[in-house]
């Protein structure tokens, strides 16, 4: 109670400048990661454009084509707790810029493939390794930088993926008719090179990690250095029972809530509708779906509800709405399933900017960067998981209606697994847990953290801000 | 017996003296006595007028008799008689003028035209009196998808160039692939055999592959569908570009990056001397903040506050 206080006058006097400064930062900080999520998962997402040149030159099938950009994404998350650990180990600019340099570098080497498996190398495996360095440490600094409006901030970040795949989808297209493939490419490997700028911004923390991580006592045996990895990589983090229960939660979500933006449009042209009706269903929920996460991110920020309430909010009526999809558009009303779909992809985006937000409550704030970096991991086998039954279902049933209701009901029991975390149904935010300590410094040093996981923006204390 | 021997001597002589390459304005020329007149198959279009003029497009593969037949329900005035013919292209066929009879309401003209080659492809048209026509478009199964933007590729590298009938117009019976050099008029004929192009046909496609390419390979090429009843012809545009010109965007992109980092690093490094420079305690205020290193509680911290200032 009491050493809030002179940490609130501080804050006030003669931090002002900084406070500011460091607010202005923060806008930076979330313009560096508008950019670089933009390129990593906005580009993922629009080089379709260049699968149809690919089949047409490499004379390969779509699904040969197909795995160029399922090996880049299942690298991005397989390297993630690496790219986590090498932040932790080292300074997160540098590794950004590697990230970044790495991305760029996969697709100027793509463009001089002269084979399939060149470009399974080079666009999948070097820039995912690539983009891997970069996500998870740019969510991490994020994440762990800006407390007040944080939700807020991932909200505006993420919802960069939608605005970028209206502009650059055109213009993808625009440059592969006039620089062919591999002109395009290489230009794209040039775009990702902002990236670096990105990684720029990120400052060098001068946190006391170094206490903590280097015991210049003990020679770099074997077992110390497996506990140090241990510590980059926050494996410890796996044994605890709130963090596994939630990357549970996480990965069950993960199996159904894309479902509908892979199959909607099929759905929607089998039951009967035109072409240009299912894509403009498909663009409606884009569109709601950047307004979910920012709307989502402004409204847990101001406080009124706990973020794992919210949280649990969007996911259930996410669930929800899956479920509602294929009921709608089998009664046939075009109205309905518009109406349906604007709040699934609503309710899809606003909990894409919590989910992340949640981590610190769980993990605590120094932890962030590790448990993020697992979390991908862990999460990517639901990706691996989810699309496959979901064609499977469609398969054997003839129908999407049994994917929806299965990916629907994925995610519902994924809002149930969040329900047992422990402290759920209090009102306010438990104490973050803390990494066990070394020392009297260390432990007054938790002590302070554990006062600002626990601040005034998630409590009643102190009022709102 | 004799005299129609003799009838027919006479006559194949006087077809031998004037058979030469004529342009014919009639339809449909009889072929010649000499080569017997083989069964062509036959074919019915018919077209309902219902106002004063109509387009009827007829795609044909292979040689047929085709009969065209126009009803025409008339107008206000129906005479009981009106005359009726024939024009291909812009002329009328000869001996086709009749006396159109009126029959329950409408008109009917009909006619049969031998179509067995390019020549007698084109435009028919069946006339009433001044007042209304129906015109047939006679022709070969045409190219849809024509791309209007130019495939591009690269000094060294190998293209594809793709002709494509749709699949639900019948397939060509072969396909030839020109290049046009120059003026329309010159068209290369690729050979089977080069090493440098490679000619894949399949079903209702046909894919021009062109290896090494130069900068000299740039230009229009045309693919000609061939049918028993004629060709058509589709043209895709190539250009062949070095790196230099997608390496151009990169290089600016790069300089852009470049210039960026750098100002984002140099701008850090002179806020943090204006710091370091500024007041002395700041650093160790800023450490406070960052590492929240404070041992004993709050008096430390406004101790040390009051020694700063």
């Amino acid at each position: 109670m009491t050493s809030n206080e002179p940490k609130a006058k501080k804050s006030g006097g003669g931090g002002g400048a900084e406070a500011a400064e460091d607010g202005d930062w923060n806008w930076a900080l979330v313009g560096a990661l508008f950019v670089s999520t933009s390129l990593v998962f906005g580009l993922m997402r629009s080089l379709g454009v260049f699968f149809v040149e690919f089949v047409q030159y490499f004379e390969a099938s779509a699904q040969s084509i197909s795995w160029i950009s399922s090996t880049g994404l299942a690298a991005q998350q397989f390297f993630s707790p690496l790219g986590a650990a090498l932040c932790n180990a080292y300074d997160t600019r540098v590794v950004v810029m590697t990230g970044g340099f790495l991305a760029a570098l996969g697709f100027i080497l793509a463009s001089q493939a002269t084979c399939l498996v060149h470009l399974y190398l080079t666009m999948g495996l070097i820039s995912g390794f690539g983009w891997g360095l970069v996500f998870t440490p740019m969510v991490a600094t994020v994440v762990a930088n800006i407390e007040r409006r944080r939700a807020l901030a991932l909200g505006l970040g993420f919802s960069s993926i939608g605005i970028v795949s209206f502009i650059f989808n055109p213009l993808f297209q625009f440059l592969v008719e006039t620089y062919a493939w591999r002109g395009a490419l290489l230009i794209l490997g040039g775009l990702s090179l902002n990236i670096v700028a990105c990684g720029a911004l990120v400052r060098p923390k001068r946190r006391s990690k170094a206490p903590e991580k280097v015991d210049s006592e003990k020679s770099s045996s074997c077992s110390s250095l497996l506990g140090r990895l241990s510590s980059y990589l926050e494996l410890p983090l796996l044994l605890e029972r709130p963090y596994l229960t939630y990357t549970l939660a996480v990965t069950l979500l993960n199996v159904g809530y894309f479902v509908p933006y892979f199959h909607l449009v099929a759905h929607s042209r089998q039951v009967g509708f035109s072409e240009y009706q299912a894509a403009f269903v498909m663009s409606a929920a884009g569109a709601s779906d950047i307004l979910g996460r920012v709307a989502s991110g402004w409204f847990s920020d101001l406080g009124h509800f706990r973020l794992i309430h919210l949280l649990s909010l969007w996911t259930a009526l996410a669930g929800v709405f899956i479920m509602l999809l294929p009921i709608s558009s089998l009664s046939g009303s075009y109205a309905v399933l518009m109406v349906i779909s604007l709040l699934y992809g609503f309710c899809s985006g606003a909990l894409t900017s919590l989910v992340f937000a949640v981590v610190p409550m769980i993990v605590g704030v120094e932890r962030v960067m590790g448990a993020i970096g697992l979390l991908q991991l862990i999460e990517s086998g639901a990706g691996l998981l989810g699309t496959p039954l979901s064609g499977l279902l469609k398969d054997v049933t003839g129908t999407y209606t049994a994917s929806f209701v299965v990916a629907g009901g994925f995610v519902v029991l994924g809002t149930l697994a969040m329900t047992t975390l422990p402290h759920y149904f209090s009102c306010t935010d438990p104490p973050a847990p803390r990494r066990p300590s070394h020392g009297e410094k260390d432990k007054s040093l938790h002590l302070e953290l554990e006062q600002i996981n626990s601040s005034p923006p998630h409590t009643n204390h102190g009022g709102g801000q | 017996m004799s005299t129609s021997w003799k009838q027919l001597l006479f006559q194949s002589v006087l077809l031998l003296i004037s058979c030469r390459p004529t342009q014919t304005k009639t339809s449909g020329p009889t072929p010649p006595p000499l080569v017997p007149i083989s069964p062509l198959a036959t074919d019915v279009r018919s077209v309902v007028l219902k106002g004063e003029s109509h387009t009827e497009k007829v795609e044909l593969v292979n040689p047929v008799d085709l009969e065209l037949e126009c009803i025409w329900s008339g107008n206000l005035n129906n005479l009981p008689n009106i005359t009726g013919f024939w024009r291909k292209g812009g002329d009328e066929i000869e001996n086709s003028r009749l006396a159109v009879q009126l029959e329950n309401e409408k008109y009917h003209l009909k006619r049969v035209f031998r179509i067995v080659g390019e020549e007698n492809l084109g435009s028919y048209s069946c006339v009433f009196g001044n007042e209304a026509k129906v015109d047939f478009i006679l022709a070969a199964p045409q190219m849809g998808e024509v791309r209007d933007k130019p495939i591009v590729s690269y000094v060294g590298d190998s293209v594809v160039v793709v002709c494509k009938m749709e699949a639900t117009k019948p397939k060509p019976l072969s396909w030839n692939w020109y290049k046009a050099n120059g003026t329309d008029k010159e068209q290369i004929f690729f050979a089977a055999e080069s090493h440098q192009y490679e000619i894949k046909n399949k079903e209702g496609t046909t894919k021009l592959v062109v290896h090494n390419l130069t900068e000299a390979d740039s230009g229009f090429y045309n693919c000609e569908a061939v049918y028993a009843i004629g060709t058509t012809m589709g043209h895709v545009e190539l250009k062949v570009i070095t790196l230099w010109e997608p390496l151009k965007p990169f290089i600016a992109i790069l300089v852009e990056v470049v210039v960026l980092v750098a100002a984002i690093l140099l701008y850090e490094r002179s806020q943090s001397k204006k710091k370091c420079s500024g007041e002395n305690g700041t650093n160790a205020e800023q450490s406070n903040t960052l590492t929240q290193a404070e041992n004993n509680g709050p008096e430390e911290s406004s101790s040390m506050r009051q020694r700063k200032v």
